[in-house]
């Protein structure tokens, strides 16, 4: 599926935040759980899969080949990208305040 | 090394979660896996292990370093694959985590997947009506399958095209069953890990194998055709052979043969005898001989009399398919003349005796046993000279005292 701008999925947003950093695979499963307050725990293959795909659609290339390792590191692409994604959920976020409120009319 | 262990692998490849599970289960018992064939899988015999097995598929050709080094930093070894499918291990008390932790996610992995089993699945289906539409134009072109069943013409593309046939059944199966998989990754149903082999399975995929050994079996058929069909001219003297000779049926010591018209391989087709072999006429000769008898004519004047004849002979596998291979070859030989010219005569020594009788043409179809004969002559000699070297020659390939 490429990429064309609509929501993202969760595993694709914590890769990009994670990215900011450049990062090569392990490690960035680590850095995924740590951006997330451990809340993803990332597995290999599905960080394999959001990797090459997001490679691919431009949102993240390849740095420096550090030794054996591919590190991967956000392009300006995927940086617009997840500034949009950002303030779509915030949006969210925002239209969904009710929700809170009522909760708190609630307790 | 330990002991290995084959054992018959469901051959339902996109089956996901009951390979899983079967592998886990032998792993339980000491078998762990070692290679993934396409019928057959292999284990190594070891110390019972609690084990955890996943398959992944990647589309791309191999799958790269970087993701197996990925996966082994996460605690996951690669152990196997067939094509596409990956397989992966890594010890319970590990705890590694599972290799896809987003459902939908994954149903991207297999989207190229899908796509590609589905052009696998039209290319077969359509690759097996072809087959259907050409073998059947020949067993049933001229309505006489039998015919064609002994002369052996189509028997191994048939089976061929069964296998075919079973594959593309088969790819359907694997394009509907990813296809549903990739939906219910998409609604987040993961991969049903609980699934496990059912009897039917089993049974199929045992009949899978038979059937692959029955394929390789029958691909020596055009083999031993080609080892055993030949064409040598006909010796001018008798032969021991169970063939109608022209110089019996004229019983002219006139009759000579003249210079051959066409040779081709040394071999002078007017008059010749072809040796061939099928799975249901193990013996078979087709002939051809010619003649013309010094000083005589044929009896309309039409010039020097030259009479000729066309035999066919079988030892068939199974007597039981005499009548029908009868029914056939009067069909295959009758060309415009009425059926009820072809009248059946009994005989004592004879199964069965069909006869037509033209003008200058005769056609003789004769059965005892496990022989049938055919005939076709053009001349003037009696019916009954004919039916009676039939008769001879039918008794060294009858099978019956």
């Amino acid at each position: 599926m490429t990429y064309t701008g609509g929501p993202m999925t969760e595993a694709m947003y914590y890769v990009l935040l994670a990215l900011l950093n450049p990062n090569h695979g392990y490690q960035l499963m680590h850095s995924i759980s740590d951006v997330s307050n451990g809340r993803i725990k990332m597995g290999p293959g599905t960080l394999y899969g959001v990797l090459s795909r997001m490679q691919k659609d431009g949102l993240i290339s390849l740095a420096e080949a550090d030794g054996r390792r591919k590190t991967y590191e956000i392009t300006r692409e995927g940086k617009v990208a997840l500034r949009t994604e950002y303030n779509r959920l915030k949006a969210q976020i925002v239209d969904g305040k009710m929700v809170e409120e009522g909760e708190i009319e609630n307790g | 090394m330990g002991k290995l262990v084959y054992k018959v692998r469901p051959n339902d490849y996109w089956r996901i979660g009951e390979h899983e599970n079967w592998f886990e289960e032998m792993a339980a018992k000491g078998l762990h896996l070692k290679k993934l064939g396409k019928m057959f899988a292999t284990f190594e015999k070891g110390e019972p292990k609690q084990m955890k097995y996943r398959i992944d598929i990647s589309i791309d050709r191999k799958i790269s370093k970087d993701q197996l080094d990925m996966y082994a930093e996460s605690g996951w070894q690669y152990v196997t694959r067939d094509k596409l499918f990956y397989v992966f291990s890594s010890p319970v008390e590990v705890n590694a985590p599972e290799l896809h932790t987003d459902s939908a996610e994954q149903s991207f992995t297999i989207e190229k997947l899908d796509q590609k089993l589905m052009g696998n699945a039209i290319f077969t289906v359509v690759a097996t009506i072809l087959m259907i539409g050409m073998l059947s134009a020949i067993w049933f072109l001229e309505g006489t399958p039998i015919y064609v069943l002994i002369e052996g013409w189509a028997i191994q593309q048939t089976i061929l095209a069964a296998f075919i046939g079973y594959t593309a059944y088969t790819s359907l199966r694997a394009t509907l069953s990813i296809r549903a998989l990739r939906k219910n990754l998409m609604e987040e149903k993961p991969v049903n890990r609980h699934a496990t082999w059912t009897k039917r399975d089993r049974l199929r995929s045992a009949f899978v194998v038979v059937f692959t050994i029955f394929i390789g079996l029958s691909a020596a058929i055009p083999v031993v055709q080609l080892v055993k069909n030949k064409t040598i001219t006909l010796p001018r003297e008798n032969v021991d052979l169970p063939i109608v000779r022209l110089a019996d049926i004229e019983r002219n010591p006139h009759l000579i043969r003249e210079e051959p018209e066409y040779m081709n391989d040394g071999v002078d087709w007017g008059n010749r005898y072809s040796v061939k072999w099928s799975p249901f006429a193990p013996v078979q000769y087709d002939t051809d001989e010619g003649g013309v008898v010094l000083g005589k004519e044929w009896s309309d004047g039409s010039g020097q009399y030259s009479p000729s004849v066309h035999t066919k002979v079988y030892q068939l596998t199974l007597p039981a398919m005499a009548d029908s291979l009868i029914a056939d070859l009067v069909k295959w030989h009758q060309y415009d003349e009425n059926k009820e010219d072809y009248v059946e005569v009994n005989h004592p020594d004879l199964d069965r005796l069909v006869v037509y009788e033209g003008a200058d043409t005769k056609k003789i179809f004769a059965s005892k046993g496990k022989g049938v004969i055919f005939v076709r002559y053009y001349g003037d000699a009696e019916t009954n000279t004919i039916v009676d070297e039939i008769e001879k020659k039918m008794k060294l390939i009858a099978g019956i005292e």
